[in-house]
């Protein structure tokens, strides 16, 4: 089953999903990236539908990166996250709309600050500390509000964003394999070995 | 299960003695679980006027953006800021352009209106999802937890309370009835207008 | 990317349709909009006529307010009751309200009570009862004392007592036994008053104080709480809780006041004017 994790710490957000491409009760592939880089430090997390996925976060890829080139700073992440969402709830006022979970995760260049974002399919959207989408949600969030701690160093984070994998594969009866782990902070974005 | 229970949250807003109180839980759920213990559901139109808007997550951030468009306009064409009771009537008709595939919201509003000689005057009032105002001399609820606002605030309220009575009224009520409430609660905030002054607390609430 | 839109169309807007039909699919029931259950009545007099209304609200089993406006206003000589879907009952009269006075200043003359009955039944016919619209229209006109019942889906009657809504059953009990042709002023207020009083105390839909208003040809009155019978006693106890009951974790104060102190530099005596 699909899932993905998002937790911020000192000046970075970390985000993790699954890598397995399913199709029925098949597993397609099991080295799918589904964290987009949107911008320099910008990152989105997406699952659901499978088409719905890609095809969203593609058309979002393009638009944010557009707005970077006709304005040369790209958006900040709140104001990706309001775009991103806003797109959600006209996409859901369609004749077919996009199935799609989100979690978007920023370093803000200008305050200087983390920021993460937890968006469903229905546009709904809200800025949190820590965030997960699928069924890892059941049991991440609970022991994110034991663990999670916003001033943790990169080091703690990786080790709390373990605990969740880990708890994910003990208890949940369809386990992802694999986890793409991602991180931005003040450098940008790049792609951390667990 | 209701779509108005689908991320849960509650408001309400109570009249006091030349002030009124607006006050909302902080929790946004996916049906029973909880992703967020500090989602903001009540926003200021003016300087005067706050409104809360329970009801389905997307549609809280729609309307608010619609809401915010809409006064901004008044607010261009009129050359000034708009009274709550002409906002109460922008709301209740927005809400009715929808009759036929509505926002599954229930607006609160609070405010302190001009009054001829210059003074100010308590207002509260609500509406259903559909737009039916409904204004109200004592208190008004919506939300999850409204069948239980009702009965504790029923109890509660009294004419002519202080700012700072009229806080522990309203605060009082609402933990009292989140904590009934399945969908309702994990902290709250309150803000109290008065003529001079916007003063906002966040309450600590039980985190279950 | 979208634009907001500056124009805006009038009418009805279907643009959550897809949305709400999706949400419906998965599973998910929509919520029923605010009813009022009700008691509204009329009748005619020697003089007029006389609208009855009782003034509560409801959602489902829950009273939402206590004492509201169910008779609404369409001309100076024309007042409406409304049963059925609040907001219906409260935009479609304001509508037709607002029709009647261009109606009125187009003719040059006072609007008539069954261009309003006309008005109303046309509009609620177009929308096939989904505007949940249950009236009933009393007013004076040049053709004499007029009454009305106008139900949802657009029928109409013309009776010299009516009543609407859910305690429209005991209401009529009263006015069955009670009404003749040709009542006096102060009878047939009374008689209004008793049928709104069956309802009240006897359905559960409505409930509260007494609302009415008599119509005469060249007169309005609106009787807003003509009677109270259901009115609170005074609390024997307060409940005021002792300041610093509830704990908080953060204060903001926002000042809309500026203050101001002015310092005055150096001597500050006299104006420099050189």
């Amino acid at each position: 089953m699909e899932t993905s994790f998002a937790i911020t710490g000192k000046g970075y957000v970390l985000m993790a999903a699954d890598t397995t491409a399913a199709r029925s009760i098949v597993k397609m592939k099991t080295d799918e990236d589904k964290i987009k880089t949107l911008s320099p430090h910008l990152l989105m997390a997406y699952s659901g539908e499978p088409g719905d996925t890609v095809q969203f976060a593609e058309y979002v890829e393009r638009n944010i990166r557009l707005y970077q080139i006709r304005n040369v700073y790209a958006l900040r992440p709140a104001a990706a996250a309001s775009w991103i969402r806003r797109s959600l709830a006209e996409s859901l006022r369609s004749r077919k709309p996009y199935s799609v979970n989100l979690l978007l995760g920023g370093y803000d260049t200008s305050s200087y600050n983390p920021q993460l974002f937890w968006i469903d399919y229905l546009g709904t959207m809200t800025e949190v500390p820590f965030a997960a989408h699928g069924y890892g949600a059941y049991f991440a969030l609970s022991l994110l509000d034991r663990y999670h701690d916003p001033s943790a160093s990169l080091e703690e984070g990786l080790d709390t964003l373990r605990r969740c994998i880990d708890e994910v594969s003990k208890r949940l009866v369809v386990t992802p394999g694999k986890y793409k782990v991602k991180i931005v902070d003040k450098d940008g974005v790049r792609e951390i070995e667990l | 299960m209701s779509i108005m229970d689908h991320n849960g949250g509650s408001v309400i807003a109570m009249v006091g003695k030349d002030c009124v109180a607006i006050a909302s839980d902080l929790r946004l759920g996916d049906r029973a679980l909880s992703i967020s213990s500090n989602f903001q559901r009540i926003f200021p139109i003016t300087d005067r006027i706050y409104v809360g808007l329970p009801g389905l997550g997307t549609d809280v951030a729609t309307l608010r953006e619609r809401f915010r468009f809409r006064v901004n306009m008044y607010t261009i064409k009129e050359e000034r800021e708009i009274e709550p009771e002409t906002f109460a009537h922008l709301v209740s008709s927005t809400l009715y352009e929808h009759r036929f595939g509505p926002y599954f919201i229930e607006p609160v509003m609070a405010g302190m209106s001009k009054t001829p000689s210059g003074g100010y005057k308590p207002f509260i009032a609500a509406t259903d999802l559909i737009g039916c105002l409904n204004f109200a001399k004592d208190f008004v609820v919506a939300g999850t937890a409204s069948s239980k606002l009702y009965g504790v605030a029923e109890g509660l309220w009294e004419p002519d309370l202080e700012p700072e009575d009229l806080f522990e009224t309203i605060s009082q009520t609402l933990l009292n009835a989140a904590d009934r409430d399945a969908f309702s609660g994990w902290g709250a905030i309150v803000h109290i207008i008065t003529k001079d002054k916007i003063i906002t607390r966040t309450l600590k609430g039980r985190m279950d | 990317m979208a634009t907001a839109p500056v124009h805006q169309p009038s009418g009805f807007s279907f643009e959550n349709k897809l949305r709400n039909d999706f949400l419906v699919e998965k599973g998910i029931p929509l919520p029923k909009a605010t009813s009022t259950g009700t008691t509204i009545v009329g009748c005619l007099f020697k003089d007029g006529i006389i609208l009855g209304a009782d003034t509560r609200a409801t959602e489902g089993p829950i009273v939402a307010d206590k004492n509201c406006e169910k008779i609404h206003y369409i001309t100076e000589s024309i007042r409406c009751c409304g049963a059925g879907t609040a907001a219906d009952t409260e935009f479609t009269t304001a509508l037709i309200s607002s029709n009647m006075e261009l109606h009125g200043l187009e003719t040059g003359r006072k609007p008539r009570v069954v261009t309003a009955m006309t008005m109303l039944k046309q509009y609620l016919y177009r929308y096939q009862g989904h505007v949940g619209a249950a009236l009933v229209l009393g007013g004076v006109d040049a053709t004499g004392p007029q009454l009305f019942t106008i139900h949802p889906h657009g029928s109409t009657d013309k009776l010299p007592y009516v009543t609407m809504g859910s305690g429209s059953l005991a209401a009529m009990a009263v006015f069955e036994s009670g009404w003749k042709a040709n009542m006096e002023r102060e009878d047939a207020l009374n008689l209004v008053k008793a049928a709104i009083a069956a309802g009240i105390f006897n359905d559960l839909g409505s409930g509260s104080n007494i609302d009415a208003c008599i119509i005469t040809a060249n007169h309005t009155e609106m009787l807003r709480n003509v009677e109270m019978p259901n009115q609170r006693v005074q609390k024997e106890r307060d409940y005021k809780f002792r300041r610093g009951t509830t704990a908080w974790k953060k204060e903001e104060v926002r000042k809309l006041v500026v203050d101001e102190q002015v310092t005055l530099l150096g001597g500050g005596d006299e104006m420099d004017v050189s």
